[in-house]
């Protein structure tokens, strides 16, 4: 119920929202996207990010990227930090400027875990783009912390 | 500075860090395909502090001028106002005003409770108080901005879907107002260019252009509508060139009649 309130209250379209139930391998109470996502994030508030509250959640399929657009500011720090469950085994998180150039940074990448970090060099749009590099449809979640 | 000791003192040393920016530029199609997220693609009055403070020393003490809302019975007002109230909350959190955050906190949970959303928020107004009595700022950002995300929440649950959008904005323009106050102030070439943000007024614009009709004859939405188009005017320059006292100045002006406006209510024309 709550969750297909939020759907709506982010602007995401059902299919994008869809949360299925997280599969036997996966004990729904100690695994989700969000929850992973927020564990990879937690590594970085340790260096002082603040993590955002908001999130954005749905299944991604293979050879189907897809694309946020967020705003940042000139000179803040940011980490994208996005996770999926099984039966993704890689995904990747890439940065781009309002242009669509890529933004040089730095990637942490494990399996269907992964951050892009950058240091924002001017205010204003940029895309982040998640891909499902190894694996099937699967759901994810993506938050991002700055400082 | 960000540097790869970032990852590995943050306990991730498995994983060596990659550099990264091989990928292949964005097709225009890619780009048109991009999903819009208010509750990450509108950035917190958080972040926009945050670059502040890395450009130039403000007094945030002095910043922190709560405003109050006016007796109005307007729910497009108070959603605005809610708005207002929760950047407050993130300049005095800036100021470290624990007392001005308890004040703020305690005007968002009354506010709430005139939108009937006071239930879903009275823990968290709570917690704010218990951040604010430790001086936990860090998890005070956190707070405010689930704080508003919660607020937006039962608002949707209970069928003001369209308040939501409001409140994003009277955030947004209170940030902004408080931002180029101080920046008019103090002009820097490097600090004005962090209110070059036109994106986030045509996203803006175009939910409050998805509004019914109702609430577009609302004079105050009616107001924000015109002056945020100014204010997109402003700052859609090219960003390669700085972006010019007088237009800080301008901008200026133009959110500090809006915020004026969304506390005092807009008169009909």
């Amino acid at each position: 119920m709550k969750a297909s309130l939020l759907a709506v209250l982010l602007g995401m379209t059902p299919l994008m929202a869809e949360q299925n139930p997280a599969p036997a391998a996966e004990p729904a109470t100690l695994a989700t996207p969000r929850s992973r996502a927020l564990e990879l994030a937690g590594a970085f508030a340790n260096e002082g990010y603040k993590i955002r509250d908001g999130f954005w959640a749905g299944s991604i399929e293979p050879a189907k990227p897809l694309l946020i657009e967020v705003n940042l500011f000139e000179g803040n720090e940011y980490w994208f930090s996005a996770a999926a469950l099984s039966p993704a085994r890689k995904i990747s998180v890439d940065v781009f400027d309002q242009k669509g150039r890529p933004v040089p940074g730095e990637r942490y990448q494990e399996g269907p875990s992964s951050a892009a970090g950058i240091v924002a060099q001017k205010s204003g749009r940029y895309f982040i783009r998640l891909s499902l590099a190894e694996g099937e449809k699967a759901d994810f979640c993506l938050v991002y912390s700055y400082k | 500075m960000f540097t790869r000791c970032a990852i590995l003192a943050a306990g991730l040393a498995s994983v060596a860090p990659l550099g990264f920016g091989a990928a292949e530029p964005l097709s225009k199609a890619q780009i048109q395909s991009v999903v819009r997220i208010e509750a990450l693609t509108i950035p917190t009055p958080g972040e926009f502090f945050a670059a502040i403070d890395k450009q130039g020393q403000p007094n945030w003490t002095q910043l922190f001028q709560p405003k109050s809302a006016g007796v109005t019975s307007s729910r497009a007002q108070m959603a605005l106002m809610l708005g207002v109230l929760v950047a407050d909350g993130y300049i005095a959190v800036e100021a470290q005003d624990g007392q001005g955050v308890k004040n703020t906190g305690k005007d968002i949970i009354n506010l709430g409770t005139k939108l009937n959303v006071s239930k879903t928020i009275l823990g968290r107004g709570n917690s704010i108080n218990d951040f604010a009595e430790n001086n936990d700022w860090s998890a005070l950002r956190e707070e405010l901005e689930a704080t508003q995300n919660e607020v937006k929440l039962a608002m949707a649950e209970q069928k003001d879907q369209n308040l939501v959008i409001l409140v994003t904005v009277g955030a947004w323009v209170r940030g902004t107002d408080v931002a180029a106050l101080y920046i008019s102030k103090n002009y820097t070439p490097g600090l004005a260019s962090l209110l070059r943000q036109p994106a986030i007024i045509e996203y803006l614009l175009s939910q409050l252009g998805l509004l019914p009709g109702s609430l577009r004859l609302d004079p105050l939405v009616q107001k924000l509508e015109q002056d945020l188009a100014s204010a997109l005017k402003l700052v859609d320059t090219d960003p390669d060139k700085p972006f010019p006292a007088e237009s800080v100045k301008a901008l200026s002006e133009t959110m500090s009649g809006l915020v004026n406006a969304i506390a005092e209510g807009a008169k009909n024309p």
